[in-house]
């Protein structure tokens, strides 16, 4: 049972400097893929470790083991042709991947997501978020030479991940989340985003979760704007959750949010990815406290910005920590009937044993 | 002995250098002495500056970290080396002007004894960064009119081709035109910001700005957008004095024009509400001028260069004679120079300095004389040493990696600068600069790159490979391409800009 509130992750987490340089010697040829392998199995047990410990209600695996929002999935997608595999820092997108034939999808073939998750589920007894890349960012990034429309190739792209939303509800995942980080940078195409979108979630009987931000490439925006642009596309769309920014842009867009007719649950963003600074728990239960002006409690889970990948892990650890107690308040100055709510949003979990 | 004969480009062409000549001396001197040669290395450099902080010859232990107190940390807690090793370090140029067999042995018993009476220690031992030399660089920049008029001439008649490349209009055009295309472009899709921000960095008398501003109404007008309406110029120089000189330069665009007093290394303390949203950060000969610390890679391990500056004895007698003080006394002197500048010297100490003139000559005769001397102290771990706020060692790790035999800067100040402006940049924003950029890790094997006298400021080159590197990390493009608009210059234009 999750109490009202809750609080989550975006995705990623703390990227240590040594393991960023680990991942960048996988590339030299200076550690095998199992040593790589057994580090990110590590990494991630320490990161789920330091999301309970901070408070957090619905933990992620970090998504320690992908170099960037794109390459992970991409790399395994069969049809996407990466021409040069090498790069000179693990956080860099491939060059140029490239999609010269149809992509095999009668059936895709698996992503291998669902043994990640496995992982995670063996490592961990509280509600778990899955996320991964959408099919609209996946394909921004390859070189289209066989679909001759732009739209067919997220199609194509979506229907692969369909496959995979399906292995990862048969593994347990109940919580799925898609990113679309570079959506906000091509408004005009939202509307074929939103239709991939609902291949992906089709027939997939889980909550599902949009994420849409303004890019943390780098810790940087890619872009500015505002959610407006989502709509009224987004309105159609299967998800039964928009998780988005508003730490670090402010919260004006909640009005529009909530004008424009979205009805769903909302990722409320409270802490900013993209500085250091540490939010004072204060900060956060106001930022809370804000958003409660627009939005019912019972339909807001309390989430950072964007993923922690960019943030050193202490800071990290310090705004989730922050972030809880924050939340913490807020809860205690609801009122009494606002208690635990949503048991539907995250069954129960279970843990496997022996693994 | 290993032998690391760097300016090996002069050992041809028309007047090739006979190694020989300058390493004959010093390995009779080392022979003739007890000491183990095993374990020294003679490295020749070609200190191209004429007034640079080197004497012709030079010892550098390479220290073992047993016993070493030392500001720079971490130091090795277990050495791995039972005792120091020893570099020997020659100007090729100036060798044959000097007794160096004499001199080399003189090094070296002074090196047993502990002490070195031809020399007057001005600080203890520090990272390079944190040398003195750096309180000269900014007192030269503080009291920069005292200084011209005692050497009659002006800071920017002293730069190659005699004035800032900054100033150059044909470079000017071709950013502004450049500047125009990406709004233009934005424009188009309703994301052109109503305010447009361009920041320059140390602007000196203005004279930069006003060239800038003068070809952007120029063009502005023909282009036809009214950019010049929405244009917001801003001038960063730590010296509200400097501002002003600027602002007055400038007067004729007053209505575009913002200053801000900051320290270059850290532009958002001023400009943190600006980020994202500049469009061009414009930076000339101001990196190079910034203190850096020297990191070497010597024997596969890797080391921090430690300096302490001194004075040699020869030159203290005649600088003491002018501010009527006793040798011993200048130590003291030059640092009450440094805290208090010329001005106010002869208010707190008028038995010395009697007048301005007298205590800016001062500073002129004990800049230079002024030298360095140098060892090398062991790292740990480059994820310990911090090359700026935020920035750790690890960024050297590419350019150290190969293990080779390497010795460059670090040059913190312009890294620091660097990556807390990059935030400020639009997405699709730049940051040009105009100054001395090494551009490949092997020109440290075979060139010196300084530090060196400027005048009265310090001059270094600029390791472009790391800031493009640390720039590359946070996701920019770093371009470097020689200055195209005056033939010969050694000057290269540095662009970073958002990839991805």
């Amino acid at each position: 049972m999750l109490p009202v509130l809750p609080t989550t992750v975006v995705g990623s987490y703390s990227v240590p400097e040594w393991l960023e340089r680990l991942k960048t010697d996988y590339y030299r040829n200076r550690i095998s893929r199992s040593h790589l392998g057994e580090i990110h199995d590590m990494a991630i047990k320490a990161a789920l470790k330091d999301q309970e410990t901070a408070g957090i209600d619905i933990v992620s695996d970090g998504e320690l083991r992908r170099d960037n929002d794109l390459d992970y999935l991409l790399a395994r997608i069969t049809g996407v042709h990466i021409p040069v595999t090498v790069k000179s820092f693990y956080f860099d997108y491939y060059d140029s991947p490239v999609v010269a034939e149809p992509l095999p999808l009668d059936p895709p073939l698996p992503l291998g997501l669902a043994e990640d998750f496995h992982f995670t589920r063996a490592h961990t007894d509280r509600p778990i978020k899955f996320s991964f890349t959408g099919p609209f960012s996946l394909s921004r990034r390859i070189q289209n030479k066989v679909y001759s429309k732009p739209a067919d190739l997220v199609r194509a792209l979506a229907q692969v991940l369909n496959a995979e939303a399906q292995a990862l509800a048969a593994a347990g995942a109940d919580l799925l989340q898609i990113d679309e980080p570079f959506l906000a940078g091509y408004p005009e195409d939202v509307g074929v985003a939103v239709e991939a979108i609902n291949i992906v979630t089709r027939g997939v009987d889980v909550n599902w979760g949009l994420h849409v931000c303004y890019g943390n490439r780098y810790a940087r925006p890619s872009w500015e704007g505002h959610y407006d642009f989502l709509f009224p596309a987004v309105l159609d769309a299967n998800v039964d959750q928009l998780v988005l920014e508003f730490g670090r842009k402010g919260y004006e867009d909640l009005h529009v949010i909530q004008q424009l007719g979205w009805e769903g649950a909302l990722g409320l963003g409270v802490v900013d990815v993209k500085t250091e600074l540490i939010e004072s728990a204060e900060l956060i239960a106001a930022r809370i406290r804000k958003a409660l002006e627009t939005f019912p409690a019972e339909k807001l889970t309390i989430n950072p910005d964007c993923g922690l990948r960019h943030l050193p892990a202490d800071v990290a650890r310090a705004k989730l920590v922050a972030m809880v107690e924050g939340t913490v308040a807020v809860r205690r100055s609801l009122p009494e009937n606002s208690g635990p709510v949503r048991p539907e949003l995250i069954p129960a979990p279970t843990v496997e044993q022996g693994a | 002995m290993l032998v690391d004969f760097r300016p090996t480009g002069k050992l041809r062409g028309n007047k090739p250098v006979d190694p020989t000549a300058s390493l004959g001396p010093v390995l009779d001197a080392l022979a003739e002495d007890s000491v183990d040669l095993s374990r020294i290395r003679v490295v020749c450099d070609w200190i191209q500056y004429r007034n640079n902080f080197r004497d012709v010859v030079d010892l550098r232990p390479i220290l073992a970290a047993h016993g070493h107190e030392s500001e720079v940390m971490p130091v090795a807690l277990s050495a791995v080396m039972t005792s120091d090793e020893m570099e020997v370090a020659i100007d090729v140029r100036r060798s044959g002007d000097v007794p160096l067999k004499e001199l080399t042995g003189d090094l070296i018993r002074a090196h047993a004894a502990g002490t070195n009476p031809s020399r007057l220690y001005l600080e203890p031992w520090r990272a390079s960064s944190k040398s003195m030399i750096w309180e000269f660089n900014a007192l030269y920049w503080k009291a920069l009119d005292l200084w011209e008029q005692i050497t009659g001439q002006q800071y920017e008649k002293t730069l190659p081709g005699g004035e800032s490349d900054a100033r150059n209009r044909d470079a000017v055009r071709e950013i502004i035109t450049s500047l125009f295309a990406i709004w233009d472009s934005l424009a188009e899709r309703n994301a052109l910001p109503d305010e447009l921000y361009v920041v320059e960095f140390g602007p000196g008398n203005g004279s930069q700005a006003k060239t800038w501003l003068d070809e952007f109404t120029a063009l502005d007008r023909v282009h036809g957008k009214e950019y010049y309406r929405r244009l917001h110029y801003l001038m960063c120089d730590y010296s509200p004095h400097v501002l002003e000189i600027a602002r007055a330069a400038v007067a004729d665009h007053s209505q575009h024009i913002s200053s801000f007093v900051l320290d270059a290394t850290q532009p958002r303390t001023a400009l943190g509400f600006l980020a994202y949203k500049i469009f061009l950060v414009y930076i000339s000969n101001v990196y190079d001028n910034l203190p850096t610390d020297e990191v070497a890679q010597i024997g596969g391990r890797t080391y921090t260069v430690e300096s302490r500056a001194y004075l040699p004895t020869n030159a203290v007698a005649d600088i003491a004679q002018l501010v009527s003080a006793q040798p011993g006394q200048v130590p003291g002197l030059i640092n009450k120079l440094l805290r208090l500048q010329p001005a106010l010297l002869v208010e707190a100490l008028p038995a010395h300095f009697p007048s301005v003139d007298v205590a800016v000559e001062f500073w002129r005769r004990s800049w230079a004389a002024l030298r360095l001397e140098e060892q090398y102290l062991p790292l740990v771990g480059l994820d310990l040493y911090q090359i700026a706020p935020t920035v750790s060692g690890e960024n050297l790790r590419p350019l150290l990696e190969s293990g080779a035999a390497i010795r460059m800067h670090v040059n913190n100040g312009a890294v620091a600068s660097f990556v807390d402006t990059l935030p400020l940049l639009h997405p699709f924003g730049r940051l040009i600069c105009y100054d001395l950029f090494v551009t490949d890790v092997h020109a440290y094997r075979t060139g010196f790159r300084g530090p060196g006298k400027y005048d009265g400021s310090v001059v270094n080159w600029l390791n472009g490979p790391l800031l493009a590197h640390i720039g590359r990390r946070k996701g920019f493009d770093v371009d470097f391409q020689r200055f195209a608009h005056r033939a010969g210059t050694n000057i290269v234009t540095m662009t970073a800009q958002v990839r991805d």
